[in-house]
C-alpha cells in the first residue's frame, strides 16, 4: 500500500512542478495539461495507438531491469539489448516470407531474446570470471550496439535501393497482428502475460524467493540458504537481456517493420525508471510502464496542440525518479521524507 | 526496492536532480509562440529535431510563423526524431483533419506516402523529398548550387589545402550537398584534398565538435556542414583555432563564429513555404515537384560581410559567372544519383 501511495506522490510531485515551471516560463499550463491528457488518454485511438504503443517496450525492458534489481545487479545494458533483439528479429523477419504467419513470428521473436541474452552474455561472463562491475560493461555496450545498427544499416542490412540508411521491411508473416483499429499490436499482450508470469515467479516459486533471497543480502543468502548467489545474479541478467531483447523484436515486428539508426528514443534508460517506478513489482511495472508510455504521448500532444516543447515532460521523469530514490532511503535523507516516515507507523494501513 | 546500491542511487538522485533543473531551464528558454489563429484551415509541421538549430529545423519554423502571419491560417508543429515517431506524428495531423501538413526532411517521404494512402484528403509536402505521389508533393532544393559557389571560395582561400566536411546523416541531399562543395574548390584548385565525417545524428553538438576538432587536426582549414543542431559543435570548435574557417548551411550562420564565418549556403525556407502554402490554400493544387536552385533565389549563397575582404576581386567574378552556368543549367553542381527517384520500400 505504501509504495503506491509513494508511486503516486512521484507521479503528482512530476505533475505539480511540471506545471508551476509552465506557468514561471509563461505557458497557460492548464492547456498545455488538458492537451497532455487528450494526447494519453483523451480518446480510444489516443489511448491504444498512441500510450499503449510506447508502453510496450517500456513494459517489457521494465520487467527485465525489476528482475535484476530484485536480484541485486544493475543492468544498465537495456538499450543495447534492446538494439541486439531488434537486429536478430528483423535479420529472421527479412527471410520468413512464405511461412506461415504463427511460426514467423515465434522464429522472429526468439531470435531476438536470443539476441538480447548473447548481448548480455558478454557482460555475465566478465563478472563472473574477472570480476567486472556490471553497471559499466552493461552500459559500455550499449555504445557498441548503436554502433552496430549503423554499420549494418549502412551496409549488409541496407534496402536494396540503397539511399535511406535503414533495412528493408520484414515479410508480412513476421509482422504481429494489431489488436483494433490503430496500431496497437499484440506485443501488449505479451508484455501483459510476460507481467503476470513474472509475478508469478516472484510470488509463488521457490526460485523468486531465492532470487529475492540474493537481492537482500548476498552473503546470507549463501550461508543460511546455501544459495550460489554469483550464479543467480547472472541468471538474472541473462533473464533481463531476453526480455530486453524481446521488446526490441517486438518493436519491429510490431511497429517498425524495418531497421533503423535511432529506433529507440532511449526505451532502456525510460525502462529503468518505469522499474523504480513500478516498484520492481511486476504488475507495478505494467502501471507505470502504461503511465510512462501515456507521459511521452502526451509530449508530442502537448508540443502539437498547445505549442509547450516535448522536453517538458522530461522533468517530470526526472522528478519522479527523484522521489522514488528519496522514498527509497533506508533512513533520513531529505528531512520531508524523514517526517513522513516518522507519521507513517501511525497510520492504521501501514502494513504490507 | 529498498536494496538500490547507495552509490548508485546518489548517482541517479544528482543525475535526475540536475536534469530536472536542466530542462526547466530549457523549458523556458525555448518560449514558443503559441500558434493560434482563427482560421479553419491548419497547416502543421513534423520536424525531425529542434527547431532552435539555427539552421534546418528553425528555417521551417520561421516559415511556419510566415505562414500563420501572412495568410493568417492556424498552425502547429511537433519535433519527431525516431522514425516510429514520425509516422505517428504525421498520421495524427492527418486524423486530426489538418488540410496541409509540411514534413521536414527526406527521411519523411515514405512514411507520408504511407499515411496519404489512409488520408488522401491532406495535402503532404515533403520538404527535400523524392517524387509526387498521391497527395504528397516535394519541395527540392538545390542546395548543392549554393555549396558549389562556398567550394570556390574555399578553393581559393585555404592555406593547407585541406577541407572538412561535416555531416549528419549520410542521406542522398546531403551528400549531393557535399560533393557541390568539392567540385567548387576543386574548379578553383585542382590539388584540393576533401575528408568528410558523418556523425549519424543531427542532434549530437558533442559530436559534432569531436569530427571537427579531427578535421582540423588532419590539416583541414576550410569547413563546410550538413548537421543542423550538431553543427553547433562544430562553429565552437573553429573559433577557437585561428585561421580556420567555416562555411554555413541552411541559414545566414555568420553570426555563430564571428570572424570565422566566410559565408553561408542559404534555403530561403520561410519564402518557399509560403509560395507553395498559399498555392495549396487557394484550392487549385495538384501535386508536383517543385525544385528551387541558385536560379528561383530559394537557394543563395551568402557572403559574411565582416569577411568579404578576404575573397579577392577576381574569385568573386568567377563565382558570379559559375552562378549563372548553374542557373542556365550550363554546369550541374552535383549530379544527384538516379536511385533518388525510385522508391525504397516500394510503395
Amino acid at each position: 500500500m505504501i509504495r503506491i501511495g509513494w508511486a503516486v506522490l512521484a507521479g503528482a510531485a512530476g505533475l505539480a512542478i511540471l506545471a508551476l515551471g509552465l506557468e514561471a516560463a509563461g505557458y497557460d499550463s492548464s492547456s498545455a495539461l488538458t492537451a497532455l491528457w487528450n494526447g494519453a488518454f483523451g480518446s480510444w485511438y489516443a489511448f491504444t495507438s498512441a500510450t499503449l504503443v510506447r508502453s510496450v517496450p517500456l513494459i517489457l525492458i521494465g520487467l527485465g531491469i525489476a528482475i535484476a534489481f530484485r536480484a541485486g545487479v544493475f543492468n544498465i545494458g537495456a538499450e543495447g539489448q534492446f538494439y541486439a533483439g531488434a537486429i536478430a528479429a528483423t535479420w529472421v523477419g527479412l527471410h520468413v516470407a512464405g511461412r506461415p504467419a504463427a511460426l514467423a513470428i515465434a522464429m522472429v521473436l526468439s531470435a531476438s531474446v536470443l539476441a538480447g541474452a548473447a548481448w548480455v552474455a558478454v557482460p555475465v561472463w566478465l563478472k563472473l570470471r574477472f570480476g567486472v562491475i556490471e553497471v559499466i560493461s552493461t552500459l559500455l555496450l550499449n555504445f557498441v550496439a548503436e554502433s552496430l545498427v549503423s554499420l549494418l544499416v549502412q551496409g549488409p542490412l541496407q534496402e536494396p535501393t540503397g539511399i535511406y540508411p535503414q533495412s528493408d521491411a520484414i515479410a508480412e508473416a513476421a509482422r504481429l497482428p494489431l489488436l483494433a483499429a490503430g496500431r496497437l499490436h499484440a506485443g501488449f499482450l505479451l508484455a501483459c502475460a510476460g507481467a503476470l508470469v513474472l509475478w508469478y515467479l516472484f510470488s509463488r516459486t521457490v526460485w523468486g524467493f531465492r532470487l529475492r533471497a540474493v537481492g537482500l543480502g548476498p552473503r546470507a543468502a549463501e550461508v543460511s540458504g546455501q544459495i550460489d548467489s554469483p550464479r543467480m545474479g547472472a541468471v538474472a541478467l541473462l533473464c533481463s537481456g531476453c526480455l530486453a531483447g524481446l521488446a526490441g523484436g517486438v518493436e519491429v515486428s510490431g511497429v517498425s517493420y524495418a531497421l533503423f539508426q535511432n529506433l529507440s528514443p532511449g526505451y532502456g534508460f525510460t525502462g529503468i525508471a518505469v522499474a523504480l517506478l513500478g516498484g520492481l513489482h511486476p504488475l507495478g511495472v505494467l502501471l507505470s510502464g502504461i503511465f510512462m508510455g501515456a507521459l511521452e504521448a502526451g509530449a508530442g500532444a502537448m508540443q502539437r496542440d498547445a505549442g509547450v516543447p516535448s522536453v517538458a515532460v522530461y522533468v517530470v521523469e526526472a522528478v519522479i525518479i527523484m522521489v522514488v530514490l528519496l522514498a527509497t532511503t533506508p533512513k533520513g535523507g531529505w528531512i520531508p521524507v524523514r517526517v513522513i516516515r516518522r507519521i507513517r507507523p501511525a497510520a492504521p494501513k501501514a502494513h504490507r | 526496492m529498498q536494496f538500490i546500491a547507495p552509490a548508485l542511487r546518489n548517482t541517479l538522485l544528482k543525475a535526475s536532480w540536475q536534469y530536472a533543473v536542466l530542462m526547466l531551464v530549457l523549458l523556458s528558454c525555448a518560449r514558443q509562440d503559441t500558434n493560434r489563429s482563427g482560421s479553419s484551415f491548419r497547416v502543421g509541421l513534423v520536424v525531425p529535431g529542434s527547431v532552435a538549430d539555427a539552421a534546418w529545423n528553425s528555417g521551417a519554423y520561421a516559415g511556419l510563423q510566415r505562414i500563420r502571419d501572412s495568410l493568417g491560417l492556424a498552425t502547429s508543429h511537433i519535433e519527431a526524431r525516431t522514425p516510429t515517431e514520425q509516422i505517428e506524428a504525421l498520421r495524427t495531423y492527418a486524423a486530426q483533419g489538418y488540410d496541409l501538413v509540411f514534413a521536414h526532411g527526406f527521411e519523411f517521404q515514405d512514411p507520408a506516402e504511407r499515411v496519404s494512402a489512409t488520408y488522401p484528403r491532406t495535402a503532404f509536402v515533403v520538404t527535400s523529398g523524392r517524387r509526387a505521389h498521391g497527395n504528397v508533393s516535394p519541395l527540392i532544393f538545390r542546395l548543392e548550387e549554393a555549396s558549389y559557389l562556398a567550394g570556390m571560395v574555399a578553393g581559393s582561400l585555404t592555406r593547407t589545402g585541406v577541407l572538412g566536411f561535416v555531416g549528419g546523416i549520410e542521406l542522398p541531399p546531403i551528400v549531393a550537398g557535399y560533393q557541390g562543395w568539392v567540385n567548387g574548390a576543386k574548379a578553383m584548385n585542382p590539388r584540393v584534398r576533401t575528408q568528410s565525417v558523418y556523425l549519424n545524428s543531427f542532434d549530437d553538438v558533442a559530436a559534432g565538435r569531436e569530427a571537427a576538432l579531427a578535421l582540423i587536426g588532419a590539416g583541414a582549414d576550410m569547413f563546410h556542414h550538413n548537421a543542423d543542431a550538431a553543427a553547433l559543435g562544430l562553429f565552437q570548435a573553429v573559433k577557437e583555432k585561428r585561421g580556420v574557417y567555416v562555411f554555413g548551411a541552411n541559414a545566414d550562420q555568420s553570426h555563430l563564429a564571428p570572424g570565422h564565418v566566410l559565408g553561408s549556403a542559404v534555403i530561403d525556407l520561410p519564402r518557399a513555404f509560403l509560395f507553395i502554402a498559399a498555392e495549396i490554400r487557394k484550392g487549385n493544387f495538384t501535386p508536383r515537384v517543385e525544385v528551387f536552385g541558385l536560379k528561383s533565389g530559394v537557394v543563395r549563397y551568402v557572403a559574411a560581410s565582416a569577411l568579404d575582404s578576404l575573397v579577392p576581386v577576381k574569385v568573386k567574378a568567377r563565382m558570379a559567372a559559375a552562378a549563372d552556368s548553374i542557373s542556365s543549367g550550363k554546369l550541374v553542381a552535383a549530379p544527384r544519383p538516379a536511385s533518388m527517384q525510385a522508391s525504397a520500400l516500394g510503395t
